[in-house]
C-alpha cells in the first residue's frame, strides 16, 4: 500500500525526524492560518506530480484562494487530492537522495543514496549512487561511508542520527520503500525531509492496527489495463492471468484487464468479477482461462451459468476450461450453449 | 539441495488441522506419501492415522524428520519456520501465501547460517511423481519421467505439466518457489539440483515480470547448464508499478525485471524460449 505524503510524513514524525512546518487543508477549510510563502502540495499516490502542475509555490497572500481551488480541481493521472499539504519554504543549502528498499535476490534491506537531490532523479545514471546492504552490525561504519559519498564528512553525527531514524522507520512500519526526496540540508545546518514516499506491506497488517491510511492500494488480482480495451479476460493463478494477457496483446486485441480469481470460483466470486468487467465501456468478448488443477472445472461451469442467467447483456463468452472434471463442466456449459474451447490460441483464433 | 533432500521419507506437516492443512495433507496421504506425524495448535492427538503433537520437538522424540510441509497461516508462518529450522529438518516447504517480506527478510538470515532449504513461501511445494507429493500440486496431472520443472506460477506449473504428460514427457522434479518478492529458493538452487541429477534430461523454467532472478539464472545456464532448457516469461504486456497478482510480480525501473529483457537473456543464454507454454512444450523434442 502506497501511502500519501501526509501519511509518509506523520510516520517520518514519530520516528524522530524532522519534516517542514505543515498544515493539512481539505476543501473549503479557512486559510487565515496559512501564513505565505507556502508550498501547496497535491495529496495524491503518484510520483512526478510536481512536474503535472501538484506542487505549487505560492508567495502572494492574494492568490492562496484560488491556487488552492486549481489544486483541488487538478486531476493527476487519474487522481483528484482530497487534501493538500501546505508546508513552510525551507532555505535549501543542499538537496540528497536516500532510499531504503528491498535487494530482493539477496533478501536483504538496501540503501540507496546520491548527493544530487530533486526532481530529475529518475534521469541519473544509478549507477553512480552509493548502493549498499544493510548490516545492523556495522551501521556507524555505514554511516560514515555515506556521509562520505554526499560530501557531508562536517555533518556526519547529524547524518548518522537521521540515517538510524529512517531504518528504524522501515523496520517498525514493515515498509517496502521508504523514499525522501529531497533530504535538505539547510542553510540553517538541519536535515529535514522535504518530501516523502513510502510504501508498506500489506500483507503484515495483522500487527499493525495502528494503520488507518486513506486506502490507495489497487486490488492487485483486478488490474485495468485499457480502460476502452475490447478483451476482458478471467483466469485463475497470476501467471495463467499474465499468459492470457500477453496472448491477447501478441494477436494484436486490446486487452481491457488483468483478473485472477485465486484458488477458489465460487458462483458468487465470479458474478462479482463479471460485475467488475461490465464497468469497462467497449468489451466486446470476455475470456475465461481456467485451469483446474485444484480447482473444479464442473464447479466453475455452474459458476459461469448461474453467472450468466443473473447478468443482462453479458458480452459473448470465450470459455476455455482444462483439468479437473472438464468432461463433466463441457456437457453442462453444452446445454446452455457455450462451446468449450480447446486452448487459449483456439479462442484467439476463433475471435480475431 | 540434492535429490536426498527431495527423496527422503519422513514427512510432517505443520499445521495439520486447518482449513488448506487437513484438505491437503488428505491428498497427499492418498497420493502416498509418508506423512509420519503433524502438528496443531488445537488439542487434537490424531488426523486420520497421522499423530498429532503440539511441537516438531514432541514429535522428535519418537521420529527423525527429513521433510516439513508448512501450512500454517500467514501471521505465524515465521514461528512456524523457525521451528522446522530450529529442529534441523533439511526440507522445508512453505505452501502458506501473504508472509510478511520483513518476516522472510528474518527467515533469510535464519536459513543462512543453518543447513535447512527452505522451499516458498506462497507456493505449490514439490511433487516428485510416483514418489510424493510435498504439497498442493495435482498430481493426478502428472506422469513419472525425466523432465524437471521450475517455477514461480502455480498454474502454469499445472499447465506445462499437464501439456508434458500428453506429450510424452514425464517429470522427475516439479518445484514451485513462489510469486513472493523474497523466497527461501531461487532458479539457480534449483537449476543446480537438476544440472547434478543425472535422472533429469531436460529442465522447463516458468519465470515472470519482477525481480532479477530469470536474469541471474541466465548468466547460471550459461556456465554451468549442459542440459536442455526451456524457458517462459509470463507479464511480456504488464504495465509499469502495477502489481500483477503475486506480490513479487511488479515492474520498478529497472528494465532487467522486464518479460522481454528476461526471455532475451535466456535465449543469448542457449534456452529455448516461446511466447506461451503450449508452444515451449511443442519445442521439446
Amino acid at each position: 500500500m502506497r501511502l500519501l505524503e501526509y501519511e509518509a510524513k506523520q510516520l517520518l514524525t514519530k520516528a524522530g525526524l524532522t519534516i517542514p512546518h505543515s498544515q493539512l487543508l481539505e476543501l473549503g477549510d479557512p486559510l487565515s492560518s496559512v501564513i505565505t510563502p507556502v508550498i501547496l502540495k497535491s495529496q495524491v499516490p503518484i510520483g512526478g506530480r510536481g512536474k503535472l502542475g501538484g506542487v505549487q509555490i505560492v508567495r502572494d497572500p492574494k492568490k492562496l484562494k484560488t491556487t488552492i481551488g486549481k489544486l483541488f480541481s487538478l486531476d493527476i493521472k487519474g487522481f483528484l487530492p482530497s487534501k493538500l499539504l501546505a508546508e513552510e519554504v525551507i532555505d535549501i543549502d543542499r538537496e540528497f537522495y536516500i532510499s531504503f528498499n528491498i535487494n530482493r535476490e539477496q533478501g536483504q534491506i538496501e540503501l540507496l543514496a546520491s548527493k544530487d537531490g530533486g526532481v530529475e532523479i529518475e534521469e541519473q545514471d544509478n549507477t553512480t549512487f552509493f548502493r549498499q546492504v544493510v548490516d545492523p552490525r556495522s551501521f556507524d561504519a555505514l554511516c560514515i561511508d555515506l556521509a562520505e559519498h554526499l560530501k557531508l564528512n562536517e555533518k556526519s553525527f547529524l547524518l548518522q542520527d537521521v540515517v538510524s531514524q529512517l531504518y528504524r522507520c522501515f523496520i517498525n512500519n514493515d515498509c517496502l520503500l521508504l523514499e525522501i526526496n529531497p533530504l535538505i540540508l539547510t542553510k540553517q545546518g538541519s536535515i529535514v525531509a522535504g518530501d516523502a514516499k513510502i510504501t508498506v506491506d500489506d500483507t503484515a497488517i495483522f500487527r499493525h492496527p495502528d494503520w488507518q491510511f486513506e486506502d490507495n492500494s489497487a486490488d492487485h488480482n483486478f488490474v485495468v489495463l485499457d480502460h476502452e480495451g475490447t478483451v476482458a479476460t478471467i483466469a485463475n493463478g497470476a501467471g495463467l492471468a499474465m499468459a492470457t494477457v500477453d496472448a491477447i496483446t501478441a494477436k494484436g486485441l486490446i486487452p481491457a484487464n488483468f483478473l485472477d480469481i485465486g484458488g477458489t470460483a465460487t458462483p458468487e466470486k465470479i458474478l462479482s468479477c463479471f460485475q467488475s468487467i461490465m464497468k469497462l465501456p467497449n468489451i466486446k468478448v470476455i475470456i475465461i482461462n481456467i485451469f483446474g488443477g485444484i480447482v473444479r472445472c464442473d464447479d466453475v461451469a455452474t459458476a459461469i451459468i448461474t453467472a450468466q442467467q443473473q447478468i443482462p447483456h453479458l458480452p459473448r463468452l470465450a470459455v476455455r476450461l482444462t483439468g479437473n472434471r472438464e468432461a463433466e463442466a463441457r456437457h453442462l456449459l453444452a446445454k446452455h450453449d457455450i462451446t468449450l474451447q480447446q486452448n487459449l490460441e483456439a479462442i484467439l483464433g476463433d475471435i480475431s | 539441495m540434492t535429490p536426498q533432500h527431495f527423496l527422503a521419507k519422513n514427512i510432517i506437516v505443520q499445521g495439520i488441522t486447518g482449513k488448506n492443512g487437513s484438505f491437503h495433507t488428505q491428498n497427499m496421504l492418498s497420493y502416498g506419501t509418508n506423512i509420519i506425524a503433524g502438528t496443531s495448535r488445537r488439542d487434537v492427538t490424531k488426523f486420520g492415522n497421522v499423530p498429532v503433537y503440539k511441537t516438531i520437538k514432541q514429535i522428535q522424540q519418537t521420529y527423525s524428520i527429513d521433510i516439513s510441509v508448512i501450512f500454517v497461516p500467514a501471521p505465524h508462518a515465521k514461528t512456524a519456520i523457525f521451528e522446522a529450522i530450529d529442529a534441523r529438518i533439511p526440507l522445508i516447504v512453505c505452501i502458506t501465501e501473504g508472509v510478511p517480506v520483513h518476516d522472510m527478510l528474518k527467515i533469510k538470515q535464519r536459513l543462512a547460517t543453518s543447513s535447512s532449504i527452505l522451499i516458498g513461501p506462497n507456493c505449490p511445494g514439490v511433487l516428485i511423481p510416483g514418489v510424493h507429493n510435498l504439497g498442493i500440486i495435482p498430481a493426478n496431472l502428472s506422469t513419472p519421467g525425466d523432465t524437471a520443472i521450475v517455477s514461480r506460477s502455480g498454474t502454469l506449473t499445472y499447465e506445462a505439466m499437464n501439456l508434458l504428460s500428453a506429450a510424452g514427457f514425464g517429470q522427475r522434479y516439479i518445484i514451485g518457489i513462489g510469486g513472493d518478492m523474497v523466497r527461501g529458493s531461487s532458479f539457480i538452487d534449483c537449476l543446480q539440483l537438476f544440472q547434478n541429477d543425472p535422472t533429469v534430461k531436460r529442465i522447463v523454467m516458468i519465470g515472470e515480470i519482477g525481480g532479477t532472478g530469470e536474469t541471474t539464472a541466465a548468466t547460471y545456464i550459461k556456465q554451468n547448464i549442459n542440459k536442455p532448457v526451456y524457458a517462459y516469461i509470463a507479464g511480456l504486456s504488464a504495465p509499469t508499478g502495477v502489481q500483477m497478482g503475486h506480490a513479487g510480480a511488479i515492474l520498478g525501473t529497472n528494465t532487467l525485471e522486464y518479460a522481454n529483457a528476461k526471455r532475451q537473456a535466456l535465449e543469448k543464454a542457449g534456452a529455448h524460449t516461446a511466447e506461451s507454454i503450449s508452444r515451449l512444450v511443442s519445442l521439446i523434442s
